[in-house]
């Protein structure tokens, strides 16, 4: 189980419940923790028409609208701003942020539990933040001033957690925080503590031209620096990432490009000095690069929608032939995840089984690898073990589910079928481990008690005739009568516990045993035997049994005149061979006596053939496993 | 005569030694399993042990190897194994570790107080003595183109007695024929099944025992 402290973006209990759907509603969940909150999906049912629906949509649409309307005042303000911008460079500044706004607008639609949805619009109206400087009052230029790249911090903790919302790694966390401190601190320091002269902020220690414009150079390389490390973290993540993964994190390895360039052309100015070139530039640079990441997000969105309509094909191809493994592979390749498996849930069983009823654990929390669980009728049915990765496309995951769900199911009865036959098979043998056991008890019970009385009988009785006189003849006589009813009596004792099981059976093995039954046999017996080493009790004595069977058969039903019997190990298999060149057809069952060797070699998992054409004599041969 | 009786059954034990007190030998020890017998023996060997084949602790054949290891360490010392099992096996195990004063008997015969005693003089004087019981399952034996069936009845009496561990001497007072038919009896049985004659009446024993066990003839894998 998963001990982990509930991380913030991962659903508490409350508030899972709340978001929970009702039943019959997909898919639940995006962005969980895999152990105690795995996504669900009901198994008899089509997810696309009710995706997206009911959910809590009152925050985004509010926030995706201030957003729009904060565009527009920006819009305004940059327009009527003295001196500013092109019309074209302010257009295309107000569209950047906006994209952000609008783009994250929907992706928190979509995916309330995602946190990349709200990241994007805050970096959108961060963006904006610096729009105030167009704004002539002391206070807002002041604010514009200080949180100039607040949208920064942002947008690298976006990028970094980019695509599932969490920052996964320390290493993730620590650069993030820096980003933040620095966007936010490192800019508000530096302007509290310079301003070029002339200008007009509030609050400014040195009005020195040549001190800020030091300093601007020195923020300008470490805006540079920070977008150089974020585009080496989505490297990392690219690198370390599962084929999955990768895919998921497609947006932001494309955006990577035109953002890196923006923030070393951004730099340049500063570094170098401006050229007209650079002015020229830089005001475009910026918003290009910036609209690149919702870009990539929507044709991200764009071919997972592609994937979705995949699904079609996938039902195509289970629907014409679904052969078992065929099931699970398409699934893979629908899912674009080689590593997918399905577990299932079969009745009057815990835990979880495979296709082929094999026990399987599903992975924990702290495993790369998330689960998909498929329900039907409120209970769970069979679960995707997938790639993590997946889970930043549920709808997708949820669409493949409830196509495969017939297939999964049939899939489902089978692995319940094959647990329930392991089960049946493995209770069989214990049926005959145990009569086996309960035999050689009853051997051991006759051979240790009751004979060794009869034996103490005898030598009394012995005893008590020898020290009879002459005097007594009659008594003597009766006392002879009874030690020869006890030899009798022994006599059947003895035979009786050899045929419960024969204690050389037990002491020298199979082979040994074989020899006697030949030697004991009514008719000529020629045995070939080379198994030379002991096997599994169960095994001996269901090979010892059969054979018995069979040569009583050759006895008294075939009328043979001779057997002969061959024993041998092949590949940790015993192979036994009973012929007879008796009257033959024999059959299993039908009173032949075969049937009771029939169960006792299927019940150890062994194969038997008979081979008996009427009047050709019979050939019963089989085989155990004995590893 | 000096005796150890080794059987786990305390009612049979006391049984046996009360009869062979009464019948002149002196029981020297009674033991209850084989270390306990190895040990009795390696203190003050005895003329005979008198061996349960069945044991503690596994109650199998610890008797058995209690009483090779005797052949070996005390030979000696004549063993007679009391057995519950009509096993050829066991009786050939025990004459391979050599035929002198050995013995496979039938614990049924405890019974029969003349015949064990017989037994037990014959084991003491170095002879060898197989249960009848067992050689008439060896003798008895379906064999194809059985080689027996060529024996006369007499033969075939001769061939059981011989199989018993009996010298020519003793076969002639038990069948009532003198040395010389027996000798001749015993020639036509070893030219007729194909056994190598020996002049040692107990190697032939085993040489017997092992002709009648080998399926007339025709070697076990």
């Amino acid at each position: 189980m998963c001990h982990e402290s509930p991380r913030a973006d991962a659903p508490s209990a409350p508030r899972d419940a709340a978001a929970r759907p009702s039943a019959g509603r997909l898919p639940r969940s995006t962005g969980t923790r895999p152990c105690d909150n795995p996504a669900v999906v009901e198994a008899a049912s089509l997810p696309h028409a009710r995706l997206g629906a009911h959910r809590p949509a009152v925050l985004p649409l509010a926030a995706s609208l201030v957003g729009v309307a904060i565009a527009l005042l920006a819009l305004i303000a940059d327009l009527h701003h003295p001196g500013g911008e092109s019309a074209a460079a302010i257009v295309l500044h107000v569209a950047g942020g906006l994209t952000y706004v609008l783009v994250g607008g929907a992706a928190w639609l979509r995916r309330p539990h995602n946190r990349t949805g709200v990241l994007m619009v805050t970096v959108g109206l961060a963006w904006f933040v610096q729009d105030l400087e167009h704004l002539t009052a002391p206070l807002p230029y002041a604010l514009g001033d200080y949180f100039f790249i607040a949208y920064f911090g942002l947008l690298g903790h976006l990028v970094v957690a980019f695509p599932s919302g969490r920052l996964e790694t320390r290493t993730d966390r620590v650069v993030v925080t820096a980003a933040y401190l620095w966007a936010l601190g490192g800019n508000l320091f530096t302007h509290v503590l310079f301003a070029p002269a002339g200008s007009t902020e509030l609050l400014v220690l040195h009005r020195d031209a040549t001190q800020y414009a030091i300093f601007d150079a020195i923020q300008q390389g470490l805006n540079a620096t920070f977008a150089v490390i974020v585009v080496g973290l989505v490297a990392v993540h690219y690198v370390r990432g599962t084929p999955p993964a990768r895919r998921a994190l497609g947006p932001a390895v494309w955006a990577s490009g035109p953002m890196l360039l923006a923030a070393i052309v951004l730099s340049l100015p500063g570094l170098v000095g401006s050229t007209p070139v650079l002015s020229s530039i830089v005001p475009f640079a910026t918003p290009v690069a910036l609209a690149s990441l919702p870009g990539a997000f929507v044709l991200g969105l764009l071919l997972s929608r592609l994937s979705v309509a995949d699904v079609g094909h996938l039902v195509v191809e289970l629907g014409a032939s679904p052969p078992q493994e065929r099931i699970r592979d398409a699934l893979a390749e629908t899912l674009h995840d080689p590593s997918l498996a399905v577990a299932f849930q079969v009745p009057d069983r815990e835990g979880w089984v495979d296709a082929e009823g094999m026990p399987i654990n599903l992975p924990d929390g702290r495993s790369a690898r998330a689960i998909t669980v498929l329900e039907r009728g409120g209970e769970a049915v069979a679960a995707l073990i997938h790639d993590r990765s997946l889970e930043n496309d549920p709808t997708l995951v949820a669409a493949v589910a409830g196509a495969a769900a017939l297939a999964i199911e049939n899939e489902r009865l089978r692995a319940d079928i094959l647990v329930r036959l392991a089960e049946v098979r493995e209770s069989r043998a214990r049926l005959v481990t145990v009569a086996d056991q309960e035999r050689r008890r009853l051997e051991r019970d006759l051979h240790d008690g009751a004979q060794q009385r009869l034996v103490a009988l005898a030598l009394t009785l012995s005893r008590a005739a020898e020290r009879l006189n002459d005097g007594h003849e009659g008594t003597g006589e009766l006392l002879h009568d009874g030690e020869r009813q006890l030899q009798k009596a022994l006599e059947e004792l003895r035979r009786l516990a050899a045929g419960i099981r024969p204690a050389v059976l037990s002491d020298a093995g199979l082979g040994a045993a074989l020899e006697s039954l030949a030697e004991n046999a009514p008719l000529p017996v020629t045995l070939r035997q080379a198994v030379d080493r002991r096997l599994p009790d169960s095994v001996e004595a269901a090979a010892y049994f059969a054979v018995c069977e069979a040569l009583t058969n050759a006895a008294k039903h075939a009328h043979a005149t001779q057997v002969t019997i061959t024993a041998s190990l092949k590949d940790g298999r015993l192979v036994v061979a009973v012929s007879d060149d008796g009257v033959g057809g024999a059959e299993f069952g039908g009173g032949s006596g075969l049937s009771g060797l029939v169960d006792r070699i299927t019940a150890l998992d062994g194969g038997l053939t008979l081979d008996s054409p009427e009047g050709s004599g019979t050939r019963v041969e089989f085989e155990l496993p004995c590893a | 005569m000096r005796v150890i009786l080794a059987d786990d059954s305390v009612l049979l034990r006391e049984g046996l030694a009360r009869m062979l007190v009464e019948s002149g030998f002196e029981v020297v020890a009674q033991v209850g399993d084989a270390e306990a017998l190895l040990t009795t023996v390696d203190a003050d060997p005895p003329d005979v042990c008198i061996v349960d084949i069945r044991m503690p602790p596994t109650n199998t054949t610890e008797g058995l190897q209690a009483a090779l290891h005797l052949r070996v360490h005390h030979p000696k010392v004549a063993v007679l194994v009391l057995s519950q099992y009509v096993e050829t096996r066991y009786a050939m195990e025990l004459l391979a570790q050599g035929v002198d004063g050995v013995g496979y008997l039938l614990k049924d015969r405890v019974g029969d107080v003349a015949e064990l005693l017989a037994a037990l003089r014959s084991v003491v004087a170095g002879r060898s003595v197989i249960d009848p019981t067992v050689v008439s399952r060896l003798v008895g034996r379906r064999r194809q183109a059985d080689p027996m069936e060529t024996l006369t009845a007499r033969e075939r009496e001769v061939l059981e007695q011989m199989a018993e561990g009996r010298s020519n001497r003793a076969i002639g007072e038990r069948l009532f024929l003198s040395p010389k038919t027996v000798e001749a009896h015993v020639s036509a049985i070893f030219s007729k099944l194909g056994i190598e004659d020996t002049a040692d009446d107990n190697r032939r024993v085993l040489s017997v025992l092992t002709w009648l066990r080998g399926d007339g003839g025709e070697a076990q894998a």
